[in-house]
């Protein structure tokens, strides 16, 4: 894609003018520089679709963090949950069809807003709209989960998947990445991979998991969010997977705050007010360990993306350090569960 | 630090050369920049990691191994690690870690299938020489890793 970058508005001008019908001037080009994983690109569309002007462009790069890419889970999920309260971008186009744009693509609205972020103590928001910020997360995150999918997009990744055994599944997938990333063995992983293997909770329901639900991965604006992004680790699952991805204290920066914007018993309370589904305690533990070892593989999926996929981005090199802490954490809850 | 010495040299020269050079302004800033790239390419030749890191790390596998062979009952066939504790170079001490670590990875997935076959305190005594071994390793990684700066990678400056 970093070779393809200058062609990119030709290329993204002929698409367009071919999904649209007509004649289209694409302009105001602009990379974001956030994210480790997919590419951000914003552009200005005249004529605009149905009025809608300032548009987002995404790419998975093919040496990415989590390649190969697919934009069609994402794309699933947010037309799912276009018409529910959760905030999200309208999405115009996808493809996987990487002789378009050279990647995975798809081709969304741009909603305003700024998107804070959890490392460091400025997370930019302000002191009194704090609190209603967390609400408004907490209920998005149960409206997500308490979403109907079964006639989306969505349902053609629901093949086989019950409440028994999606555990199992997700673990699989990720044991798979593992294999897949690891320059070297973590000992570590092995055994909290024996651990999860060995207590696979039953869900309460096979929901829409948007997979990195936390500070850092949805826009405001004066205290309103504005919109849920960064979907591309969204799947079917458990519904506590991102609950306790959510009360991670990577996302936490030392506050008691979960992701530093809302208490852990008014997350649950507000949860369980959205999806008529008590938090199982023993879940949130398996889902805890769980969200450790997902941290920890991206990490380890950032120095192979490094190393071996030619992916220049230093910070992957320095995500890379946070394996062994992320590891350490692990151990600690095995230890505090024995 | 994970990634290989030579390919964080390399990518940091290519950060300096595509990202970093391009966008700083001033001759002189510019020099300045392509001498860090200069001094990386020495380093590159001459420097490597620490052998002091994988000597730490290759003893809590010795430990390890020493811990394992003392334990009574434990079958012959279980994958222990092997370690000479022998090496003269870094690559040849660092391949040694990550075969001992693979061998201690191969013994818990072993250890899950043959718990419940092997004599009793067993399976609990080999949990234990795992647990020390792996705790070891972390603490030493964590002791000898840099403070994290994701909040300075992510926005572009530093914060408090």
């Amino acid at each position: 894609m970093a070779e393809d970058i200058d062609s990119l508005p030709e290329r993204l001008t002929s698409y367009l003018e071919r999904s649209l019908g007509r004649r289209v001037t694409v302009s105001r080009f602009k990379r974001y520089p956030a994210g480790f994983s997919w590419i951000t690109v914003g552009f200005t569309l005249a004529p605009g679709i149905d009025g809608v002007t300032e548009l987002i462009l995404r790419l998975g790069p093919r040496n990415g963090l989590y390649a190969p890419y697919s934009a069609e889970p994402q794309y699933a999920a947010m037309a799912a949950l276009h018409a529910s309260l959760v905030p999200v971008p309208r999405v115009y186009f996808w493809s996987d069809d990487a002789s378009i744009l050279g990647d995975p693509f798809f081709i969304a609205e741009k909603l305003p807003g700024e998107a804070p972020i959890p490392w460091g103590d400025d997370d930019g928001i302000r002191h009194d709209q704090r609190a209603f910020l967390g609400v408004q997360f907490a209920d998005a995150l149960g409206d997500i989960h308490a979403a109907a999918w079964s006639a989306s997009g969505l349902a053609k990744f629901a093949a086989g998947l019950t409440c028994e055994n999606v555990a199992a599944r997700e673990l699989e997938r990720w044991e798979s990445n593992y294999r897949r990333w690891a320059l070297r063995t973590y000992p570590m992983i092995h055994r909290v991979l024996a651990w999860l293997r060995a207590n696979p909770p039953v869900a309460p329901r096979i929901s829409i998991v948007h997979g990195d639900y936390r500070l850092g991965n949805f826009l405001e604006v004066d205290g309103l969010i504005t919109a849920i992004l960064d979907w591309e680790l969204v799947h079917l699952g458990d519904p506590h997977e991102d609950l306790a991805w959510v009360c991670l204290p990577q996302y936490r920066g030392g506050s008691p705050l979960m992701s530093k914007l809302i208490g852990r018993d008014e997350l649950y309370a507000r949860h369980e007010a959205k999806t008529g589904r008590a938090v199982d305690p023993a879940s949130m533990h398996f889902y805890t360990l769980f969200a450790l070892l997902k941290l920890s593989l991206t990490h380890i999926a950032g120095v192979y993306a490094f190393e071996r996929n030619g992916f220049h981005d230093l910070r992957l090199a320095s995500i890379g350090t946070q394996i062994a802490p992320t590891l350490r954490q692990i151990e600690k809850l095995l230890e505090a569960g024995r | 630090m994970n990634n290989s010495f030579e390919r964080l040299i390399d990518g940091m020269i290519e950060a300096l050369r595509l990202e970093i050079i391009p966008a700083t302004q001033g001759d002189y800033s510019r020099g300045q920049a392509f001498g860090v790239i200069f001094l990386l390419q020495s380093l590159k030749l001459r420097a490597g990691w620490s052998t002091t890191f994988l000597q730490e790390q290759l003893a809590a596998l010795l430990d390890l191994q020493a811990a394992l062979s003392k334990i009574d009952g434990m079958p012959r066939d279980a994958p222990v690690p092997l370690v000479s504790g022998h090496a003269s170079t870094p690559q040849a001490m660092e391949q040694m870690r990550d075969a001992g670590d693979e061998r201690v990875g191969a013994l818990i997935d072993w250890l899950q299938t043959h718990r419940e076959t092997l004599a009793p305190g067993v399976a609990d005594a080999v949990d234990a020489a795992t647990n020390a071994y792996i705790r070891r390793q972390l603490r030493y990684d964590i002791q000898t890793s840099a403070k994290p700066m994701f909040a300075a990678l992510t926005l572009g400056k530093e914060t408090t």
